[in-house]
């Protein structure tokens, strides 16, 4: 096989594909993913779908690499725009500037509310983090920080330490002391941490991974004046949240309130070049610690001059389409319709909730998120349950969707849904047996389970010689 | 959404005021007395420009990452095709690309290290092999050396002896530092706790500071006798830059874990990776996506890196980094003896050079006077009174002359 990548690839290269990545990368992957039928392989970007290369067909990218994608897939200007910054530029050497690395900067402060003027360029979303929470620790020369439960923001040793899933830590443990994980939207736990160990709070304004839970007006402006009042640094975690996709061109324009620090990156470059940045207000202890320690968080893939010439390209691009409108009113119908389908089902799925076009929809039963997985696939839908929260079926569609994609894919969901149904026939019940249900929601178990149902799958297909997979164009 | 202007043409001036105001004056004056203060631009092979157009020879390769010069033109060719062929991809999906690219990195890495991570920056694979090595053995300790430099994420930071790291208040606990080359410490330190041993073999920011080879067999001995696991970070001396593939081979010693840096594709994409033995990924197979980088793997990062290992085995760029790097240090001695006054010592191993002067202010002094002189060095992290110059492995004898007419011209000015 070439270094080329295949424009189609049959059973055979790709069982040659996942046997290298298998080998040279991680067995487990591979069967994780194929037991919630998520293991196709993307070909022919386009917008708000890509193709599988090896059924050939279309599927709706309802995850975007967890909300990189808001300008589109394969959006030809930031790409174009990328092919012609290779004339002039690589990455740029690392610690000087340049006008791709000024421009950028100064771009994305503008478009920062309030005093949010203050850049330093990173190169991912947990680099960010880190240089986050390093910012306010080395501001206010104090510890501790608050964080979330559920909350996700990286797996470096920073962003780890603030994550709010044992799972994602208890392997690696001791980490970083002085991380306190509270509920979120609890405000009045916040309260009881508050005091001069704190550095900072930590959060997503909707948190992604968690399961899509939307933080309340009242607990940001709570939030905000607990922080004002004991010197502690709010930090926005804007990764998922920023560039549109919660139907404001930052999620915290939902709340009127603007967080000391705040950190983003995913759809920073649209999906095509890493980047990522920290954005600070222009405020005292913050200027006064990066004026007298301005290496503090330095990055060397992170603000590269490739980053962000194309960085620049995908901030224009938002901003003269006004994208963020079109996730608001895509948003908006995406959600009525996935609450019909709610009130439809209520014996399988608990909630509809979500802002813009970052929606989840929680099921009853943590194993369904898996199952649910499958169903979609075989609709054309390529949808991924929250990693901290597997019953969280999270819709991240490109937020450049038109309007009829948006009713094809409700039409898609509620197939799918339907198709779920007839498992549940049998599930359903025996999931009322707490030991069938611990054994459905075990991860091992499932991965076991689904994969030699897709074994089986395969082989009757080989043999009657059935197309690969069932997904609709 | 705030009212500003845009940007105007570039002023070099106008652009370092923004600069100011967007990042720090802080940051901007550091730059000054190292004479950085301009705006790159116009880069490839083995020179940068700034906007005026003065030409500097390139002795930095953004901290050893452009090994096959600024803009490699066969590298750029190859990319600008692969944009309309991939993207980024989702994340958590195995792809052809990640998996071509696995396959290209195990082969060009010595030994059974055959397995990859991708990151993309040096912390995050850093990071990425402390926990490694953590969740394998099931044991907290890590032990590393002193003057090392991994990186600005948490893990490597709690490693590192990177100034200032104070600031960042109590870091990654279990974390043991050994005097670099004490047989005798490492021994008394590596025990049934030691999940990892943890070092540069070649320290590139503290003086390229090497340990006799026989220290480094004797880590290797106590990791196995204890069970903890090797873990060499060669982003700077990985990809020919110390004279062969990797510094390890020129130590016969082969680590558990190796950390590749941006060098992996050429300066063009922030890519990183961690590669590792078989044994180890049994816990990656057995946790599947317990480590995520949104970034890492980047589909269309793969097929440019896999264009860079194309181009760094056609050009088997060591070799000349070898021969042009001891050159280099003969020379470099020479006007160090005839300038005793002003450098210490001469230091490194095949294109990864370091000079080392009197002062930190010295070392800053020179940056500028090199720069003065028509050469970009930066000053050693670890080692403030170093210089390292990292120039392009594909230099030639005419450019070679020229870095030491560079470092005479900057120690006479000095």
């Amino acid at each position: 096989m070439s270094d080329k990548p295949s424009i189609t690839m049959d059973p055979h290269e790709r069982d040659y594909v996942q046997h290298l990545f298998g080998k040279h990368v991680s067995w487990g992957q591979v069967r994780y993913l194929r037991c919630a039928h998520l293991d196709v392989y993307e070909r022919s970007r386009k917008g708000s779908t890509f193709i599988d290369a090896v059924s050939k067909e279309r599927f709706y990218d309802c995850f975007s690499s967890a909300g990189c994608f808001n300008v589109g897939r394969g959006n030809a200007r930031i790409m174009d725009t990328l092919r012609d910054a290779l004339d002039e530029y690589d990455m740029g050497t690392h610690g000087l500037l340049s006008a791709a690395k000024i421009d950028f900067a100064g771009k994305l402060a503008a478009l920062c509310p309030g005093d949010l003027n203050k850049v330093v360029l990173c190169a991912s979303g947990a680099d960010a983090c880190a240089g986050a929470i390093k910012l306010a620790k080395g501001a206010t020369g104090r510890n501790d920080v608050i964080t979330t439960n559920k909350a996700y923001h990286g797996h470096e040793g920073f962003s780890l330490s603030a994550n709010g899933k044992d799972y994602y830590k208890e392997m690696f443990l001791p980490l970083m002391p002085g991380f306190h994980v509270v509920d979120f939207n609890d405000l009045e736990a916040v309260k009881r941490l508050a005091g001069k160990d704190i550095a900072a709070v930590v959060l997503e304004p909707v948190q992604g991974e968690g399961g899509i839970h939307v933080a309340t007006r009242e607990y940001m402006t709570g939030l905000r004046r607990i922080c004002d009042e004991h010197g502690i640094m709010l930090i926005f975690d804007e990764v998922q949240t920023g560039f549109g996709r919660t139907g404001t061109l930052w999620a915290m324009e939902h709340y009127g309130v603007i967080p000391d620090i705040m950190f983003t990156a995913k759809s920073i470059s649209g999906g095509l070049y890493p980047n990522g940045a920290v954005v600070y207000r222009e405020i005292e202890p913050l200027t006064s610690y990066v004026e007298a320690n301005p290496c503090f968080h330095t990055s060397h893939g992170g603000g590269t001059d490739l980053g962000c010439v194309v960085s620049s390209a995908v901030l224009d691009y938002l901003v003269e389409n006004k994208v963020w409108e079109n996730a608001a009113q895509r948003g908006a119908r995406f959600k009525q319709g996935l609450t019909d389908i709610w009130k439809a089902n209520p014996d399988c799925v608990k909630e509809v909730r979500g802002l813009g076009l970052m929606i989840g929809i929680e099921y009853k039963y943590e194993f369904i998120g898996a199952l649910m997985a499958d169903c979609l696939a075989r609709q054309g839908v390529w949808a991924v349950f929250s990693g901290n929260a597997p019953q969280v079926m999270r819709f991240q569609i490109p937020i450049t969707a038109s309007a009829d994609e948006v009713e094809d894919l409700l039409k898609r969901i509620q197939a799918a849904v339907k198709a779920m149904r007839w498992y549940l026939i049998a599930l359903l019940p025996l999931a009322r047996l707490p030991f069938v249900r611990k054994l459905l929601d075990n991860v091992k178990f499932q991965i076991i389970a689904f994969n030699l149902i897709r074994d089986i799958e395969e082989f009757v297909r080989g043999v009657f010689d059935l197309k690969t997979q069932g997904v609709k164009s | 959404m705030k009212q500003t202007s845009k940007p105007k043409t570039v002023f070099n001036q106008d652009y370092m005021s923004q600069a100011e105001k967007v990042f720090s004056a802080g940051l901007v004056n550091l730059l000054r007395a190292r004479g950085h203060a301009f705006l790159e631009q116009g880069y490839a092979g083995s020179w940068t420009h700034d906007a005026a157009g003065a030409s500097l020879l390139d002795c930095s390769s953004s901290g050893g990452a452009c090994n096959l010069g600024r803009k490699n033109a066969a590298i750029v060719e190859r990319f600008k095709k692969a944009i309309y062929e991939t993207d980024q991809g989702n994340f958590v999906m195995p792809s052809q690309e990640k998996a071509l690219l696995a396959r290209r990195i195990a082969d060009f890495v010595p030994g059974d290290l055959d397995c990859v991570l991708f990151g993309v920056t040096r912390g995050e694979s850093m990071d990425a092999a402390c926990k490694l090595a953590r969740g394998f053995t099931a044991r907290p300790g890590l032990v590393t050396v002193d003057g090392g430099c991994y990186g600005e994420s948490g893990f490597a930071l709690s490693l590192s002896a990177r100034p200032g790291k104070e600031q960042f208040g109590r870091l990654i606990p279990e974390v043991t530092v050994i005097p670099f080359g004490d047989e005798g410490a490492a021994a008394k330190a590596i025990g049934p706790r030691t999940a990892a041993v943890v070092m540069e073999p070649i320290q590139a920011e503290n003086h390229c500071r090497v340990a006799e080879a026989r220290y480094y067999a004797r880590v290797r001995a106590l990791c196995d006798n204890a069970g903890a696991k090797l873990i060499f970070d060669e982003t700077q001396s990985g990809f020919g830059r110390t004279g062969t593939r990797f510094f390890f081979e020129q130590l016969g010693v082969s680590p558990d874990i190796l950390i590749v840096g941006e060098a992996l594709s050429a300066g063009m994409f922030p890519m990183t990776a961690m590669v590792f033995t078989p044994e180890l990924k049994h816990f990656f197979d057995i946790h599947p996506l317990i480590h995520l980088c949104t970034f890492g793997g980047h589909d269309l990062g793969c097929l440019v890196a896999m264009k860079a290992l194309d181009e760094y085995e056609r050009l088997e760029p060591w070799h000349g980094a070898a021969a042009t790097g001891a050159t280099l240090v003969k020379e470099l001695g020479a006007l160090a003896d005839k300038q005793a006054e002003k450098v210490v010592s001469v230091s490194g191993r095949g294109l990864l050079l370091s000079l080392k002067l009197k002062s930190p202010q010295a070392a800053v002094s020179f940056c500028a006077a090199a720069s003065q002189a028509g050469m970009l060095v930066e000053t050693g992290i670890i080692d403030a009174s170093t210089v390292v110059l990292r120039p392009s492995l594909l230099i030639g004898a005419q450019e070679a002359g020229r870095i030491v007419d560079g470092v005479a011209a900057a120690l006479q000015a000095l």
